[in-house]
Formats: structure tokens, sequence, C-alpha cells
């Protein structure tokens, strides 16, 4: 039963060892790129780019919270043996950033380039939105306690470039806006063709063919959310998901049950009764929860102020064959509950 | 004055997480008065912990449902202060010495099986740093009715616990069942711990169990006004926390704490300054 230390340590080696070559063995088509994508979504483009070319692993699995997720070290050794490593960015990886920085800079960040919106303008104001609805300035007028207290007015866009360690930085839910999308398809498709130059033509071919499916989702989307009256072109989700999609297609996000753009952190009482007033006070139908947020609170909330609950998949894909399998379908989802809530 | 208390009631959720605080300050405080008597702090503190992994295993198997939680919780509580007491039994083994064992053992099984289920792992972190916003009125009777069995159980054992924790040589002498009465304050102290889950969490827990108990050892010796005086100062520190907030914008388990230690802070101040100078 007893080990020496030499032993010992001999043991832990050689586990060790076996379990890193196990898990970093490339366990795609040889020959192609092997890429790691940190999320689902940007799985889901980074395949519609590379096609046949590349195998994509996907380090959060479906249905779990970007925010929170935390790296076993199967997941730093498909780090390591990765060709490519594509990752949201905009700090949304919070609890992979150390493991990204330290893959150097084979490390894509699809959202660069993407136009980020700051991480605080949405907890409860839409006014930094450019597009005038006739409900600007109404939210300037519920003056309840909390409000102001970390809003320093900054209404600068340029605000936060950098996106590894700033907690007031941009907002990450890029994608919830296509138009977005579209920008990662570019970023992928630069990545990919200077990894592999020899099947470049292949990646163009194939982000062109993604963006046309990216424009008529828009177009669809713009149309379906048309007619939802303007009274109610409200939003209030989970955390802050929804700015981007609320910029893009016209709506207002008056608040989120949890403060931020992160879900790892907790509403106080009075940012809560903060929310239900705001509920009350334009007569919401709805609230929007995302599939990996905790539901207790969301359903507390919607059952004290006699409004639904609407699921949608924000974060992460569903399962495959669910409702959400790919980003399109994620989106249309998601477009589909909305207008069913609001019309 | 009056519209700064009665506004917060206007929310529902607002008047169960008073009812609440106040329910799992009562009980925490009568059964944390044995605990801080007895020196038992830190078995307090490991039993927060070791629910981790019934929690986990709650949620696994029930899907999420909260009230199959408690349950699962309550299990690994227990267990986990039977199996203190067994290993400490024999006296080989030193009580904290088991309790450290027990606590890191059942934590880190917990966390390893929050790992395994890692799309959850969010809903959990609530376990830890409590929920106090989000009970529903199921969750409010549950915890009223374990709260009240809590209670009786201490009203029923009253004078045996009073002579263990004052006196264990008469315990000795009155030949006292010491070892199912230990056992049983582990038990109440285990139940209580789960009940406030929900309010403060797994990490504060244990200042609800010990800090108005001990504020109020500082007010008098007698232990029925102790516990008396524990139950209405963490009752009191539960709703003022969570007025606060409400008002100040703090995570609620916190401001509940801090508000228990700031009320024994001025305790502690005024009997220090009471106290005679010595030469």
């Amino acid at each position: 039963m007893f080990l020496s230390k030499k032993m010992y340590f001999g043991v832990v080696l050689v586990a060790g060892l076996l379990l890193a070559a196990c898990a970093g063995a490339p366990v795609g088509p040889s020959g192609g790129l092997n890429v790691v994508a940190t999320t689902g979504i940007v799985a889901d483009v980074v395949a519609q780019v590379g096609g046949e070319h590349i195998h994509v692993t996907v380090l959060i699995p479906a249905g779990a919270d970007p925010h929170a997720f935390e790296p076993a070290p199967q997941d730093a050794a498909a780090l390591a043996g990765a060709d490519l490593v594509f990752a949201n960015g905009f700090g949304l990886e919070e609890t992979l950033q150390a493991l990204l920085d330290a893959q150097g800079n084979k490390v894509v960040y699809v959202s660069d380039g993407v136009e980020p919106l700051a991480a605080d303008d949405h907890h409860h104001h839409g006014e930094e939105h450019h597009d005038d609805h006739d409900h600007e300035g109404e939210d300037h007028h519920d003056d309840h306690e909390h409000e102001g207290e970390d809003h320093h007015d900054d209404h600068e866009h340029e605000g936060g470039e950098d996106h590894h360690d700033d907690h007031d930085g941009p907002d990450p839910h890029a994608w919830m806006n296509p138009q977005n999308v579209k920008v990662w398809v570019a970023n992928i498709t630069a990545a990919l063709s200077a990894a592999d130059p020899a099947n470049a033509a292949d990646y163009q071919a194939n982000a062109a063919a993604y963006e046309a499916e990216l424009d008529a989702l828009d177009h669809w989307a713009a149309e379906e959310l048309g007619p939802i009256p303007a009274d109610q072109r409200i939003l209030v989700s989970d955390h802050g998901t929804l700015a981007y999609f609320a910029q893009r297609y016209g709506f207002e996000v008056v608040g989120a049950l949890v403060p931020g753009v992160s879900t790892l952190s907790e509403p106080s009482a009075g940012e809560l009764a903060a929310l239900e007033s705001l509920i009350r006070e334009h007569g919401l139908r709805a609230i929007f929860v995302g599939e990996t947020a905790n539901p207790a609170l969301a359903q507390r909330v919607a059952a004290d102020t006699g409004i639904e609950l609407v699921l949608l998949y924000t974060e992460a894909l569903s399962e495959p064959g669910g409702p959400a399998a790919n980003y399109l379908e994620m989106m249309r989802y998601n477009v589909n509950a909305i207008v069913e809530a609001l019309q | 004055m009056l519209e700064w208390l009665l506004e917060p009631l206007a929310f529902d959720f607002m008047q169960r997480g008073l009812l609440a605080a106040a329910l799992v300050g009562v009980v925490c405080a009568v059964v944390g008065c044995y605990i801080v008597l007895r020196g038992m702090a830190f078995l307090g503190d490991a039993l927060a912990h070791a629910i981790l992994p019934g929690v986990a295993l709650g949620y696994l198997a029930s899907g999420g449902q909260r009230g199959a939680m408690f349950w699962w919780a309550l299990a690994a509580a227990v267990a986990s202060s039977l199996g203190i007491g067994a290993l400490s039994r024999d006296g080989r083994l030193k009580q904290d010495t088991a309790i450290g064992i027990v606590f890191a053992g059942m934590f880190a099984l917990g966390v390893a099986l929050i790992s395994t289920a890692r799309s959850y792992a969010v809903d959990l972190s609530h376990f830890l740093f409590g929920n106090i916003l989000g009970l529903t009125t199921q969750d409010l009777w549950l915890t009223f009715g374990v709260g009240l069995a809590v209670l009786l159980t201490v009203f029923v054992f009253y004078k045996e616990f009073l002579v263990l924790a004052f006196d264990p040589m008469l315990a000795a002498t009155l030949r006292l069942p010491a070892r199912f009465l230990e056992t049983l304050l582990s038990l109440l102290t285990a139940v209580a711990i789960v009940v406030s889950l929900q309010t403060v969490g797994v990490a504060l827990v244990v200042a609800m169990l010990v800090t108005p108990a001990a504020t109020a050892m500082l007010l008098t010796r007698s232990l029925p006004r102790m516990m008396l005086l524990a139950a209405l100062i963490a009752a009191a520190s539960g709703a003022l926390g969570l007025y606060i907030s409400f008002y100040f914008n703090v995570a609620s388990g916190a401001a509940i704490v801090l508000t228990c230690t700031a009320v024994f802070a001025l305790v502690w101040l005024w009997r220090q300054a009471r106290r005679p100078v010595k030469g």
C-alpha cells in the first residue's frame, strides 16, 4: 500500500501523460484543419465556412452557460492540440480567458471588428441605440432609488476595444444581430484561408453562400417583427443578451433580471423591485429568458407580475434535433417566440 | 419612515423574503445558542459545505425541482453529521479532525458532481450564495414546517441540552445519553442549515448560526433569555438586511449577514466601553 514518493510521482506522471495523449489526439479526419470553437454558436458558423476541410470541436457543451464554464484538463488539451481556436471575444469567455491567452496567436476572436455596444448600456436604458423610436426618453422618468449609481454617461461606443480583462467592456452577445455574424464570417474566412491557403477558394465560396443565408434571415426577421405594435417593442431579459437584437430590429431593452451582461451576478432586492415596477409601468406582456439562466427567479417575477415567461436560445444552441440546433434555427426560433408573445 | 417600511411590502417577493429571513433567523439563532455554548461553530460551517453533493445529486435526480433538492441536501447533511460522529467516536481522531475530513471530502464530491453536469452549474451557484428573492410560497411552507420541528425538538430536549452545554461533568454524573444528545444536536444543526440554504446560502450560513447567538451571549447569562434575544436579533437583522438590500442594492444574503455582524459589533463595543478599566 505504501508507495515511495518517487513511485508516487511516477504513477501520477504516467497517468497525466496518458490522459493528455488521449485528450490531445486529433479526432478529425486526417489532413484537415483541427479547429476548436468555444461556444456552439461560434462552432456552427465556423463549420459553415470550413465545410469538409476542417474538424470542429466545441468546448462549451450545448445548454451550458458560456459565462460560467469551468474548463477541465481535457479542454486545455483540446486547445493545445488545435490548429486554430475560435472564440467569441468581447469578454464572453470569462472563465476561459486565461487559458485562451495561453494559446498565443492561434486564437481568433470572431467578434473583432463588430461595432460593440457598451456593456452597461442596456441595464435600464435603450437610448444609446441610434434609432429613435417613440418611447425615446420615457425611461428617464422612472427615478428609482438605485438609478444612476453606475451610469457614468459614457455614450461612446469605442469604449472597450480590448476585450480581455475589462469588466466595463463591450456587451459580448454580438451574434444576436445577423449582420454582426457576417463580420464573424469574414474573420473566420480570413483565418481559415491563412492557415490553409490550398482551400481558400472553398472557404470563400462557403462564406458567400452563408452570408446570403444570413441576409435572408435578417430580412425575414425584420419582416416578422415589423407588425409588433410600437408600445410593445420593449424587452426584458434574464441578463443583457438582447441589446444587439434590439438595436437591429427597433426594440428597447428596458431591464434585465440579472444586472449586467454576465450571468455571474445576482440582483439585489432593490433591483428586482425596480424591474417589477418597470414591467407594470410599461404594461409588458412577457419576460424573455435564456436557456442557460436560472429559471427560479424569472418564474417568480413572471408569476408576481402576471406576465408570460418566454424561453429564448441566446447563449447556447439546443441539442442536435432541438428547436435551435444551429445559429439560423436559433434566431428563427427566437424571432417566432418574440412575435408570438408580443403581437 | 412609514413609507420607507411599506414600499418594499408592495412586492410579493419582498413579503416572502422577509418572512423567510425571520423564520430562518429564529430557527438558526435558537440552535445557534447551543452551538456557541458548546464551541461547535466549525461543525456548523462544515455541515453547510458538506451539503453540496446532496444538492448536486438532488438536481441531477429531480431535474431541478427545489423541493426535491431540499430533501437531498438534508440527507447529505444528516449523513455528514452521522459520519463525523462515527469517525470521532472511539477517540482516536479528534472531532475537528473528523469534521475536516468529512467536510472537505463531501465538498469536493459536490464540486465534482457539478462539473459533470456543466449546464447546471449556474443554478447550483444559487445554493452557494442563497436565493431569497426567488422563493416560492411552497418553499416558505417547507421552511416553516421544518423550522417548527426543530424548535419543538429543542423545546422537548431543552434541559438535557442545557446540562450538556454548561456542565458536561454533570451530564456524565446524571448518566444522560450524551452520545445520543450530541448526535441529535448535530442533526438539528444540519436541519437548520438546510433551512437557511435558500436565504443566505452555504457560504454564509454559519453566520446565521453563530453571530446572533454570540451577540445574545454578550448580553445575558441565562439560556432562555439568550435564546429569545438571539431569535429577536436574528429575525430583526434578517428583515433589516433585506430592506438594506432593497434600498442600497446589495446582494440579499450578504446584506443579512452584514447586518448581524454590525449588531454584534455594536453590542461588543458597548460591552467594552462599559467594562471597568483594569489597572
